[in-house]
């Protein structure tokens, strides 16, 4: 399969702090990934410099080839990534199927002046984006809500209604932030599937930062581990599992001398 | 504290207002009974919304054996349930003493206060100059006395209770009017549907035809009052039909939001812009004068609100761009006021005092650089957000106005740019094509009608395109509305671009309406005014837009009489407003939803907002969402 997305000793340095320390990833297409580590790791800062929030210090972010360093996070999106937040960041006021229609901004291209005129082409691309909208609130589970305001929806529902934002855009690689985090059993199962439906049924290849190991473990092919803004392993799930350096950056080196306790343990 | 004595107060506090700025005074023997109609809406409008608010935080009897505490109730699924208990036994009763509590209370300070200026002004003590000239009128006429037996301390006891009973009855008249709209309600349309206020087909058909029906009478009214020979209170006849105006005119917003949404709505809207149209040729050249202002602010507030309501983007120094649109038009409409282009022309040989371009050609070029200034002020604040943005676009106004008070050579300075001509029809007066029927002013306040019309149509199509989409997202969360893929320069400038280029059409109409134009026209208050009728009418809202420019541009002038302190009860007022709708009086959607999602705090209002936002969504896509309904849920 081929790389999709590139990241080559990318380094970013904030003050006399530095987040991310050369770290290299590889995404398949394709196929789901993972990044994991403990927290203040620098995960979420790698996901930045992804999407151009941060601009890395060193280091060289390929996708499809094509340098994203550099670039705004709208061109970045433009190219084919999007992104969930870890802490949710939905627009609140806007319903739900404003919230996706917001998402398939850059694919929309009627012109202001045929908005004031209301064109029948512009029409036609408004129900068409509406009708999309639908549909994707449809496959995140969220049908029936689409005219829901944004905070009014259960907290479940908001990590969904992200995700539904995100593929908006069309990505080919969808970013996600801890997308079970603070989830119930039921719902984590849930995310879960969607993101396996993701791949198959939208040929999205997925990255994502998890803490719940049984998620990463179950759900992955590849799994990175980041400590203190280092990768220290990387790998299928079991490889990583059983790498001594993972054990000891979450569990402290103590533990991990003692013998045989696992992440899943964790 | 109860809500009825609340309601009293906030009662009272209007009152306050109301006869501080001399309406008494003004309506002589009817004073009374007009200030409690007055007080009567209100009531009205605050028991119907309490009685709502109560009857469904009543379980229903088949729910009684889980009675939980008042504050629960109303979470999730089980406000729903609980609608159906409006014909309980005792809420009649309930809503009478309610009404009657808040009227007494009104009443009551009322009664008080005026038992105590009649005292003081009775003893001779002298307050200040221009409070001995009001109070004594004020303080007779709301007391039914002649001015004089107030200031000979004669005014019997009885009075007092009088006025005060007024107001109580005010309470219960406005009680059994919202037991009977209730009932009535009920009937028809079924326990849920009541509650949505004026936003929807849930208003009660008589009730509805009735709000439909007010503009027209009044605008008959405004018509009847300019009749030779016609007179109502008093020698005051100019501003009383001045007040009657902006009320019709006001009355019709509301008209629009109780029509059905569909062709009734349409058919509405059509009859009320033919009956404001018809305004200008009807009024005097005073009242078409202040409607004319009026309206040249609620073009610029229809622009303000692009920058502020749906981009999010504080502009303080939105008067920048009016100065901007009216200097461009002076400069080619009087370019031999300006030393600078006077010379330059001169020596082209330009024959002196004539234009360059009329009004219509000057249109473009207006707009134009009016834009180009949003763009230049656009630019160094792309950065900026909340108050640092405000603090930057407040120095950019007063730059702008400091340039046209010291660029001498170009804009003459002080001293102004003068006798810039008329908006001409067809290259005729106005007078001349209507046959004397359109004065000056009233040709103003037609354009600004019309331009208001165009703005207002402009705005509300880019709001409900993917532009305005982008403009809410970016308000909501920049960073985040550029990740999910919002140029956010190119949205930030065009929302700075549309609303300057909207107060550039303001200010050449505003040149055009002031003839001789000085640079201390444009100072910071004009942004202050048009910020604050936005807020006050609701952001984001363009009816409601009308509604704050009437309210604060056309008031006002109604209050001349009053001069000195109408600002400072024009302040209160406000200060009330905000209270009572701090989301504006006639708010968007999203206003409402966000402002009763604040005052629900634990979400007991939250349902109800929710499905008047979504209703609203609905209306505001016309009958082209019949086959959303289903998926509702």
């Amino acid at each position: 399969m081929t790389v999709l997305l590139a990241v080559q000793s990318v380094t970013k340095v904030f003050g006399g702090l530095v987040a991310v320390d050369k770290v290299d990833v590889d995404i398949r297409e394709g196929s789901i990934a993972s990044l994991i580590g403990p927290n203040g790791a620098g995960k979420t800062t790698l996901f930045n410099c992804l999407t151009g929030l941060y601009r890395p210090e060193e280091g060289e972010i390929l996708f499809e080839n094509q340098s994203l360093v550099g670039l705004r996070s709208d061109e970045i999106t433009a190219r084919g990534i999007a992104r969930t937040y870890q802490n949710i960041r939905l627009f609140g006021r806007m319903t739900a199927l404003e919230n996706v229609l917001v998402g398939q901004h850059l694919r929309l291209h009627a012109s202001h002046w045929s908005a004031i005129l209301r064109t029948a082409r512009q029409q036609a691309e408004e129900r068409a984006a509406r009708e999309t909208g639908r549909e994707l609130l449809d496959f995140v589970g969220l049908g029936g809500q689409a005219e829901v305001v944004a905070t009014n929806l259960p907290y479940g529902d908001q990590r969904l209604l992200e995700v539904a934002r995100a593929l908006g855009s069309r990505p080919r690689l969808l970013l996600l932030d801890e997308p079970a985090a603070g989830m119930n059993p039921r719902e984590t199962e849930r995310m879960m599937e969607l993101m396996h439906r993701l791949r198959d049924e939208m040929g999205v290849t997925v990255f994502l930062i998890e803490h719940d190991m049984k998620v990463v473990m179950s759900i992955s092919e590849n799994v990175t581990v980041l400590d203190y803004g280092k990768k220290i392993a990387s790998g299928a799930p079991d490889e990583v599992r059983a790498n001594p350096r993972v054990v000891e950056a979450y569990l402290g080196p103590e533990v991990a001398v003692d013998g045989p306790v696992t992440a899943q343990e964790h | 504290m109860p809500k009825s004595i609340k309601t009293g107060l906030i009662a009272f506090a209007f009152l306050s207002y109301l006869i501080l700025v001399g309406l008494p005074g003004r309506t002589g023997g009817n004073a009374l009974p007009l200030l409690a109609f007055a007080a009567a809406l209100f009531f009205w409008y605050r028991l119907r919304r309490e009685s709502r608010t109560q009857s469904r935080l009543v379980p229903q009897s088949g729910a009684a054996g889980q009675a939980k505490p008042g504050w629960e109730i109303g979470h999730g699924p089980q406000a729903q349930v609980q609608t159906g208990a409006v014909t309980r036994g005792g809420f009649p009763l309930r809503v009478l003493t309610q009404g009657a509590a808040a009227g007494a209370t009104a009443g009551l300070l009322i009664a008080i206060v005026s038992a105590v200026f009649a005292e003081i002004l009775g003893n001779g003590v002298a307050i200040q100059p221009v409070f001995d000239k009001i109070v004594p009128v004020n303080v007779a006429a709301l007391l039914g006395v002649s001015p004089g037996a107030v200031a000979e301390a004669q005014v019997p006891p009885l009075r007092y209770l009088i006025s005060a009973l007024y107001f109580t009855g005010g309470g219960i008249l406005a009680a059994l009017a919202v037991l009977a709209g209730m009932t009535d309600a009920a009937r028809a349309a079924g326990p849920t549907q009541w509650r949505s206020r004026l936003s929807g087909p849930a208003f009660t058909s008589a009730g509805r035809w009735l709000v439909i029906a007010l503009p027209f009478a009044l605008l008959a009214v405004v018509i009847w009052l300019g009749l030779p020979g016609v007179s109502l209170f008093g020698n005051d006849r100019s501003t009383v039909r001045l007040l009657f105006t902006l009320i019709a005119t006001g009355s019709g917003l509301f008209a629009l939001r109780a029509a059905t949404p569909g062709r009734e709505r349409l058919a509405v809207s059509v009859l009320i812009g033919l009956g404001v149209l018809c305004m200008p040729f009807v009024l005097d050249q005073f009242q078409n004068s202040v409607m004319g202002i009026v309206f040249i602010f609620v073009m610029m507030g229809l622009g303000l609100n692009i920058v502020v309501g749906y981009a999010g983007l504080l502009d303080l120094g939105y008067v920048a761009f009016f100065a901007i649109g009216a200097y461009t038009y002076a400069f080619v409409s009087a370019p031999f006021s300006s030393p600078y282009i006077s010379g330059l022309l001169t020596g082209l040989g330009v024959p002196a005092d004539s234009p360059l371009l009329g009004y219509w050609m000057a249109l473009p070029l207006a707009m134009i650089t009016a834009a180009f200034g949003g763009i230049l002020l656009g630019i160094p604040v792309l950065r900026l957000r909340g108050d640092y943005l405000a603090i930057v676009t407040l120095g950019f106004g007063e730059i702008i106005r400091l340039f046209m008070l010291n660029l001498g050579e170009l804009t003459n300075g002080p001293r102004g740019i003068l006798e810039i001509a008329q908006p001409d029809l067809f290259g005729l007066a106005p007078e001349a094509v209507s046959g004397g029927l359109l004065s000056s002013q009233g040709w103003i306040f037609l354009l600004a009608l019309v331009s208001s019309a165009a703005i207002a149509f402009v705005a509300i199509r880019l709001n409900d395109s993917r532009l305005g989409r982008a403009w809410i997202a970016m308000q909501e969360d920049e960073d985040v509305a550029q990740a999910t893929g919002v140029h956010l320069v190119r949205t930030k400038l065009l929302a700075f671009a549309i609303g300057a280029t909207f107060a550039g059409l303001a200010g050449q109409l505003y040149a055009a309406r002031q003839i001789n134009i000085f640079p201390e026209n444009f100072s910071l208050f004009v942004s202050i005014d048009a910020l604050a009728l936005i807020i006050v009418g609701g952001i984001g809202s363009p009816a409601g837009i009308v509604l704050g420019a009437l309210a604060l541009k056309g008031l006002p002038e109604v209050l001349r009489g009053v001069d000195e302190y109408r600002i400072v009860a024009f302040a209160a007022l406000l200060v009330i407003m905000m209270i009572v709708r701090p989301a504006g009086i006639l708010p968007s959607a999203r206003r409402r939803f966000e402002a009763a999602a604040e005052e629900a705090g634990a979400g007991e209002i939250a349902p109800e907002a929710d499905e008047t936002f979504v209703k609203k969504q609905e209306n505001d896509k016309g009958t082209g969402a019949d086959g959303e309904k289903g998926a509702m849920p």
